[in-house]
């Protein structure tokens, strides 16, 4: 909703604005959340990573904001969210 | 209060350290198209009101996709694109779920440039590994099943043997996967670029079982051995797309 929106700073901002990792064995994370699997990345070139499900699990809670480019859904055919669907 | 400018710029601030101002972001392997269907999209032009206008689904622009496919490409939303886990995310927990769609609704995320369709010429070669399943008795798995899905596709884990070497497997197979509701059951699909056309097909068989096992245990969670056929149920199993048009005649399906 519009309200709930005015309240968070500005998230879309640092998602347009963040830049692409090019080395993802350089990056720390905070402690509890862990890298992803590192033989999958053994050979990687650069922004071409590939992530195990645990790794990428760990920004579902994390990363809620709508997509700025996301259309209204029923103009789509698609019914809106349903926030207690989320629930897995 | 004073701030070292420059010194927050050059950190690298990933969105578990900074959810608000985050300055890094995960790339994914390739950049994904969501796109949607259902029997509401159908026929019929969506509303163009200011409020809701939305740009029609573009016409694929890979030559030889044929006139049929054309048409049944008007009826398929296209709903977004994205190249970051983090954007993933953000369109994850922003769409209802499968267990949420209405009947005979799809969801299809395929690599970008790509057109959920078997005439695209990234699918005309290939085929599917599919599952069916029960609505009632998977209506509290289909969506964690999906997600799995989803999840095993964008981070590229499918099919592990593609960047090992360089040359002919280079290439993922993966181009999309898709998960369909209809009235008594969910199915969830993977397409792939290539299928073997015979036993000379040796090597490409190999890869090709080996995504089926990893669709069949780590991502649906079955056990190796477990037979899954039965009323409105299938096994975990391969069909090129040519023998999928053969309607009738024997298939040479692979099972896992």
């Amino acid at each position: 909703t519009d309200a709930k929106k005015s309240n968070i700073p500005a998230p879309q901002s640092a998602l347009a604005t963040a830049r692409i990792i090019s080395d993802i064995s350089t990056v720390q994370y905070p402690e509890g959340v862990s890298s992803p699997r590192p033989d999958l990345n053994k050979d990687a070139k650069e922004g071409k990573f590939r992530y195990d499900r645990d790794f990428l699990l760990q920004f579902m809670l994390i990363c809620k904001e709508k997509p700025a480019s996301l259309p209204p859904l029923d103009a789509i055919g698609l019914e809106p969210i349903d926030p207690s669907s989320l629930s897995m | 209060q004073e701030v070292d400018m420059q010194g927050q710029a050059d950190a690298i601030r990933t969105v578990f350290s900074d959810p608000t101002n985050f300055n890094v972001k995960h790339p994914l392997y390739s950049p994904w198209t969501l796109w949607f269907d259902s029997p509401a999209t159908k026929g019929r032009n969506m509303p163009q009101t200011p409020i809701s206008a939305f740009p029609q689904t573009p016409m694929p622009q890979t030559p030889g996709v044929n006139a049929a496919a054309q048409g049944w490409m008007e009826d398929i939303k296209r709903v977004i694109s994205f190249d970051s886990v983090e954007e993933f995310w953000g369109l994850y927990n922003n769409i209802i779920p499968p267990s949420a769609l209405p009947q005979k609704a799809n969801y299809y995320l395929f690599k970008e440039g790509i057109i959920p369709a078997w005439e695209d010429d990234a699918n005309k070669n290939g085929g599917k590994w599919s599952i069916q399943l029960p609505k009632d008795k998977n209506r509290a798995h289909v969506d964690r099943m999906w997600l799995y899905t989803m999840l095993a596709a964008i981070g590229e884990t499918f099919d592990p043997t593609h960047t090992s070497t360089e040359s002919t497997t280079a290439q993922s197979l993966i181009t999309g996967v898709i998960v369909s509701t209809r009235p008594q059951f969910y199915r969830l699909s993977i397409w792939t670029r290539y299928a073997p056309s015979g036993d000379e097909d040796a090597a490409l068989k190999d890869r090709i079982e080996s995504v089926g096992r990893h669709f069949k245990m780590s991502v649906l969670g079955y056990q190796d051995n477990a037979r899954l056929a039965g009323p409105l149920a299938t096994e975990v199993e391969f069909l090129s797309h040519k023998d999928s048009e053969k309607k009738g005649k024997a298939a040479k399906k692979i099972i896992v």
